[in-house]
């Protein structure tokens, strides 16, 4: 072995024992993820969601964090039935686009935060859950004096609504629109109760979807 | 500046492509000086007479995984934003296996047939006639084997994701075995000479 394979070999292995001391960098530091939740890149709405359904994104995988029976009861087409034990474990291709979703919100940003810790970087969940999908893409709604905003907005959804077997409402009440429908975030059970969600249910099960 | 510059946006898909053929030549260049533009000094190895491809391999695969490992550590790369490939473990044994006896009857593998086929080789041009064959032939039965190229996935894995240990500590041992490797590829070389 000359000199010069010596001092490689040399380098090498003392790298390779530094690695073994000092550990790899964090996948993702606390810092980053709260930058990510402050600028709100950790979610997706349901209408993007269903236009990404409907483009058939190769790389989009759905999970629902529901409990098996609430899943087969309806379930947002394409979707996985999924635990936080088994997110937790399951590789995924990286570049995979991964959707999240619950009842609410609270448990599918939990699993956000576990994929972001484990590296996954394109990972986004539904504030609203379910109830957000059936609001805004089952059943999206426009109220009577609805803003040319709105108007828009509703043309978009009544598409992806009609495509997923929902049925878009017009001249809806203003008060049966909960604030911040179309331009924010409504507040968790704002959108829809879970006896609403059930009808839903029922009427697109009676339909065959 | 972090690396990957593709992936963090310092550098786009024009910018991409103009690096491309650079690093392109620069891949081809030091194969062809390492010697592995040469059939039969590749076939060599499957007799234990010249071990220079499992040297030169494994040494790339020490820089590189040596360097992503430190430059991550120290901030200028992100390793999370790399490519992993997906493993299906019977396929790709399967895919290893014909690999390596096309490799044993052509004296070169994919990169080293270009490079043989650049500077001018007859049997590198003739193994570039069989690589596109073998495209064209595996699309051809694609979908009768399909369901096997896909089988037995374990998705994107490292070495530490199925061992359980730290990831320093797996480029731990990589480095001890790589190191062991080169050793031990020597005395053979030695004893053969």
């Amino acid at each position: 072995m000359n000199r010069i394979h010596r001092t490689l070999a040399i380098a090498a292995a003392t790298l390779g024992g530094a690695a073994a001391v000092v550990g790899a960098r964090p996948m993702i530091s606390p810092t980053q993820l709260a930058a990510e939740i402050d600028k709100q890149d950790d979610h997706i709405s349901a209408v993007d969601l269903a236009e990404l359904i409907m483009k058939s994104d190769q790389t989009l995988r759905i999970f629902d964090l529901r409990s098996k029976m609430e899943f087969d009861n309806f379930h947002i087409p394409g979707a996985t039935l999924a635990t936080l034990s088994r997110l937790a474990n399951d590789s995924l291709p990286h570049d995979s686009t991964i959707v999240l979703y619950s009842t609410g919100g609270a448990h599918a940003a939990q699993a956000w935060v576990l994929l972001r810790m484990r590296g996954y970087r394109n990972v986004y969940f539904m504030r609203e859950g379910v109830y957000e999908w059936m609001a805004r893409v089952s059943w999206p709604r426009l109220a009577i004096d609805a803003t040319s905003k709105e108007k828009i907005e509703f043309e978009r959804a009544k598409v992806l609504s009609r495509f997923f077997g929902g049925t878009p409402m017009t001249d809806v009440p203003r008060t049966s629109i909960p604030q911040g429908y179309w331009t924010g975030a409504p507040n968790d059970g704002a959108l829809d109760s879970a006896g609403a969600v059930e009808q839903t249910t029922k009427v697109i099960r009676r339909r065959g979807c | 500046m972090t690396a990957p510059l593709t992936e963090t946006g310092a550098l786009g898909p024009t910018g991409s492509l103009i690096m491309a053929p650079f690093i392109g030549l620069g891949f081809g260049w030091f194969l062809e000086r390492g010697g592995l533009g040469n059939a039969p000094k590749l076939a060599a190895q499957f007799y234990l007479t010249d071990l220079r491809v499992f040297k030169v391999m494994f040494s790339a695969l020490l820089t590189a995984m040596l360097g992503g490992f430190w430059l991550d550590r120290v901030g200028l790369l992100d390793l999370n934003l790399v490519a992993l490939p997906e493993t299906f473990v019977l396929p790709q044994a399967v895919g290893g296996v014909l690999f390596g006896a096309g490799f044993l009857v052509a004296g070169l593998c994919p990169g080293t047939t270009c490079v043989a086929a650049a500077s001018g080789k007859l049997d590198g041009l003739g193994v570039i006639g069989g690589l596109l064959a073998g495209i064209v032939l595996f699309d051809g039965v694609f979908r009768w084997i399909g369901r096997f190229y896909e089988s037995t996935p374990m998705g994107a894995v490292t070495l530490a994701d199925i061992t359980g240990i730290s990831r320093g500590l797996a480029v731990s041992l990589v480095t001890t075995a790589a190191l062991a490797g080169f050793a031990i590829a020597e005395h053979i070389e030695r004893r053969r000479a």
